[in-house]
C-alpha cells in the first residue's frame, strides 16, 4: 500500500534536506522543523549524510507516532526516499569557520548545493524549494539556477523570522500579543535588513502617525533599538545555547502551512526582486508575498521611503557582488 | 476493599475489579468553565466551535426549553469521544452554571412583524431581568460576552442588572462585522482573510463605522494608494465592501433563515483570547463614555485589548470628524433607547 500511495496525488509529502559538516546547529533546526509541521503532511522523509544522526532523529520521531498525524516518517543518505514532495525544506549547509570570508563560505554552500538541488528535483521535479540555509538570500539565487525551477517555486526563509522576532518584541513593548501587532522588516535577511517603521500598527493605527521620530535617533522612546534587538537576536541566542532552532523552526512550519494549505495569507519571504525597487540585479530580496499551492504567486508593493530603497538596492549591490564570482 | 466485599459475601462489581482507586476526596472546581445561555442556533455554533477548539474543561448549557435543552446537550456529550472537554452539563435551574469563568449570552426573543425597536428592547430586558442576576450570583468573577441583539443596548442591560465592572462584560459588537469586511476585502484582492487588516467599530448593524484610515495590507495602507477609498467619489467603489458586510447577515438570513456558523467561530475566538490571557485585539463593544466626545453610559466597539480580566484596555483610533461624529450620533440613538427602560 505504501508504494501505491507515493503515486497518489493527495498525499502531501515534506522532505528536510541537511548536509553538515558540523552537526550541533544543523540538528537543532532539523528536530524544530520536523516537529512543528507534523499536522501538516501526511509523509515526512529527512534526508542527511550523515547517517547516524539521520537514522536517530528518524526513529526519535517515529517512535512518537501514536501522538502524531503524520503516517508515514522516512529517512535516508539516498534522495530515492524524497520522491514525490510536494514542499521540499533545505538546511543544509557549512558554518563560517573563524576568519573565512563570506565569498569563501558561499562557494561552499554553493558545492553543497550542487549536490542536494539536482538530487531534489530528480525525484520531485513540481516540488515548492524553501531555503533556510544562510546566507538566505544568495542561497536561494542558487537553489533558483541550480534547479532550473520557474521563480515562484523557489522561496526563502528571508525576514520571516526577523518579523516574528520584531513583533514579539513589539508586543512586550505594548503589552499586546505579537499577532496583534504589525511589523514588517524586509530586505536582506541579517544585519541589513530593512524595518518599515510607516507600516508599523497596531489596530491599523499607524505608531509612526503617533509619533513621527520613530526609528530615528532623535526618537525618545528608541525604537530603532527594537531592530537593532531583531539584528542581535541569533547572535544572542547562539551565545548563549549554541544555536537557534525553536523560533526558526516555527516560522518555517508557518510558511509550510500556507502553502500546504493554499491559504494566500501574506509573508516576508526571500524571492526575485530584479525590477522592484530600484533593484535592477538578479537577486533574491524579502518583501511581502502571497503564498499558495502554487508557491509564491504574488507580491505585495510596499510604499517605500526613498532611505528605505537605498537600503534594499545596496543590499542588491553587496548580494551580486557576491553572487557574480560564483562558479555555479 | 474488594477483600472486604468478599468477606461480607458480596459479589465485586466489574468496576471495583477492574479499576483500584486511590485518591477519593471532592472533585477539583473546574479551571476554564463556559456557559452558554441560549440553545439557539446561534447558542449551539459558540458552543461547538469552542469544543472544537478545546478551549473549556467544563460546558454548561442553560435555557427555559427543557426538552431541547436536553436533546442538545445529549447530542454533545454522545461526541465526547473526539472531544477534549470532559464534562458538559445542562440544566434550566442556573446552578450547572456555578463557577463559570465565560458567560455567553445568546438568548433573546427576535423582533416581530412591524414591532418597534424600544417594544423589542424591553422584551429582552425583561428576559435578561431573569437571566443576568442569576448568572452572577452562580459566577461572580465571570467574564459576560452578549451577543443577543440589539448588541449594543443589551450589553449596557447587562452590565447594569449584572452589577460587574465595566470591564468584565463585553459586546460581541463589530466582531463579526470586521471578520465579514476582512472576507470581503481579501476576496476582492485575491489573499487570506487574516492577511486583510480592516476594523469596523461603533454600532453593530447598519450604523457601523468603517476605519478607512486603518485598512492595510503588510502595512500598506489602502488609502493612501486610492485617498478616495470609502467615499461615493472612489471610482473603484470600495465603499462597497462595508455596504455588503452591513447587507450580510439579512442575506444570510433571507436564505437559509438565520446565521450562526459565523458568529459561533468569532464568539470562540474571542473566547480563547480572555481564557488563554493573550492580550490580542479584537474590535468589541465597550462602555466608551468619556470617549470621543460621548457624554451617555453606552457601549459601542472599538479595539480592545483583551485578557484574562476582560477588557484589559482599550486602543485609541484616530478617527477623522466623520467616523467620530458617526459614533456620536450611534452613541445618541442608543441612549435615547436606553433612558426609557424600565426596571434596570
Amino acid at each position: 500500500t505504501s508504494t501505491e500511495n507515493k503515486h497518489d496525488p493527495h498525499i502531501w509529502r515534506l522532505e528536510f534536506a541537511s548536509h553538515f559538516s558540523s552537526l550541533h546547529s544543523s540538528i537543532g533546526v532539523l528536530k524544530s522543523m520536523h516537529v512543528f509541521v507534523q499536522d501538516l503532511t501526511d509523509e515526512l522523509a529527512l534526508v542527511d549524510v550523515i547517517e547516524d544522526k539521520l537514522k536517530g532523529e528518524a526513529m526519535d520521531l517515529q517512535h512518537g507516532s501514536l501522538f502524531l498525524k503524520t503516517h508515514k516518517i522516512v529517512a535516508d543518505k539516498d534522495y530515492s526516499v524524497t520522491a514525490n514532495s510536494k514542499v521540499v525544506v533545505v538546511t543544509a549547509g557549512a558554518r563560517q569557520q573563524e576568519g573565512e570570508s563570506r565569498l569563501n563560505l558561499v562557494q561552499r554552500n554553493v558545492n553543497i548545493f550542487k549536490f542536494i538541488i539536482p538530487n531534489i528535483m530528480k525525484y520531485s521535479p513540481n516540488c515548492i524549494l524553501l531555503v533556510v540555509s544562510n546566507p538566505v538570500d544568495i542561497l536561494t539565487y542558487v537553489a533558483w539556477k541550480l534547479s532550473g525551477l520557474p521563480r515562484n517555486r523557489v522561496i526563502g526563509s528571508g525576514t520571516n523570522l526577523d518579523s516574528a522576532r520584531f513583533r514579539y518584541l513589539m508586543g512586550e513593548k505594548l503589552g499586546i500579543h505579537p499577532s496583534s501587532c504589525h511589523g514588517w522588516v524586509i530586505g536582506e535577511h541579517g544585519d541589513s535588513s530593512v524595518p518599515v517603521w510607516s507600516g508599523v500598527n497596531v489596530a491599523g493605527v499607524s505608531l509612526q502617525g503617533l509619533n513621527p521620530d520613530m526609528g530615528t535617533d532623535k526618537d525618545k522612546e528608541d525604537w530603532k533599538s527594537v531592530h537593532k534587538m531583531v539584528v542581535d537576536s541569533a547572535y544572542e541566542v547562539i551565545k548563549l545555547k549554541g544555536y537557534t532552532s525553536w523560533a526558526i523552526g516555527m516560522s518555517v512550519a508557518d510558511l509550510c502551512e500556507s502553502i500546504l494549505k493554499n491559504l494566500r495569507k501574506c509573508h516576508p519571504v526571500s524571492t526575485l526582486v530584479k525590477g522592484m525597487h530600484g533593484v535592477n540585479e538578479e537577486v533574491f530580496l524579502s518583501v511581502p508575498c502571497i503564498l499558495g499551492n502554487s508557491g509564491l504567486t504574488d507580491v505585495v508593493h510596499m510604499t517605500l521611503k526613498p532611505e528605505e530603497e537605498k537600503q534594499l538596492v545596496k543590499s542588491a549591490e553587496t548580494l551580486w557582488g557576491v553572487q557574480k564570482e560564483l562558479t555555479l | 476493599r474488594y477483600k472486604l466485599w468478599c468477606y461480607f459475601g458480596i459479589m465485586a462489581s466489574v468496576m471495583q475489579k477492574l479499576i483500584t482507586p486511590l485518591a477519593s476526596g471532592p472533585a477539583e472546581p473546574p479551571r476554564n468553565k463556559v456557559t452558554i445561555v441560549g440553545v439557539g442556533q446561534v447558542g449551539m455554533a459558540c458552543a461547538v466551535s469552542i469544543l472544537l477548539r478545546e478551549l473549556a474543561d467544563e460546558l454548561a448549557l442553560v435555557d427555559v426549553v427543557e426538552d431541547r435543552l436536553k436533546g442538545e446537550m445529549l447530542d454533545l456529550q454522545h461526541g465526547s469521544l473526539f472531544l477534549k472537554t470532559p464534562k458538559i452539563v445542562a440544566d434550566k435551574d442556573y446552578s450547572v452554571t456555578a463557577n463559570s469563568r465565560i458567560v455567553v449570552v445568546t438568548a433573546g426573543v427576535r423582533q416581530q412583524e412591524g414591532e418597534s425597536r424600544l417594544n423589542l428592547v424591553q422584551r429582552n430586558v425583561n428576559i435578561f431581568k431573569h437571566i443576568i442576576p442569576q448568572i452572577v450570583k452562580y459566577s461572580p468573577d465571570c467574564t459576560l460576552i452578549v451577543v443577543s441583539n440589539p448588541v449594543d443596548v443589551l450589553t449596557y442591560v447587562t452590565w447594569k442588572l449584572s452589577g460587574l465592572p465595566k470591564h468584565r462584560v463585553i459586546g460581541s459588537g463589530t466582531n463579526l462585522d470586521s471578520a465579514r469586511f476582512r472576507y470581503i476585502m481579501a476576496e476582492k484582492l485575491g489573499i487570506h482573510s487574516s492577511s486583510f487588516n480592516g476594523y469596523i467599530l461603533g454600532e453593530h448593524g447598519d450604523s457601523s463605522v468603517p476605519v478607512w484610515s486603518g485598512a492595510n495590507v503588510a502595512g500598506v495602507s489602502l488609502q493612501k494608494l486610492n485617498p478616495d477609498i470609502g467615499t461615493d467619489k472612489d471610482s473603484e467603489n470600495w465603499k462597497e465592501a462595508h455596504k455588503m458586510v452591513v447587507d450580510s447577515a439579512y442575506e444570510v438570513i433571507k436564505l437559509k433563515g438565520y446565521t450562526n456558523w459565523a458568529i459561533g467561530l468569532s464568539v470562540a475566538d474571542l473566547t480563547e483570547t480572555l481564557v488563554k490571557n493573550l492580550n490580542r485585539v479584537h474590535p468589541v463593544s465597550t462602555m466608551v463614555k468619556g470617549m470621543y466626545g460621548i457624554g451617555e453610559e453606552v457601549y459601542l466597539s472599538l479595539p480592545c485589548v483583551l485578557n484574562s480580566s476582560g477588557v484589559g484596555s482599550v486602543i485609541n483610533m484616530t478617527l477623522n470628524n466623520e467616523e467620530i461624529a458617526q459614533l456620536k450620533k450611534s452613541a445618541d440613538t442608543l441612549w435615547g433607547i436606553q433612558k426609557d427602560l424600565k426596571d434596570l
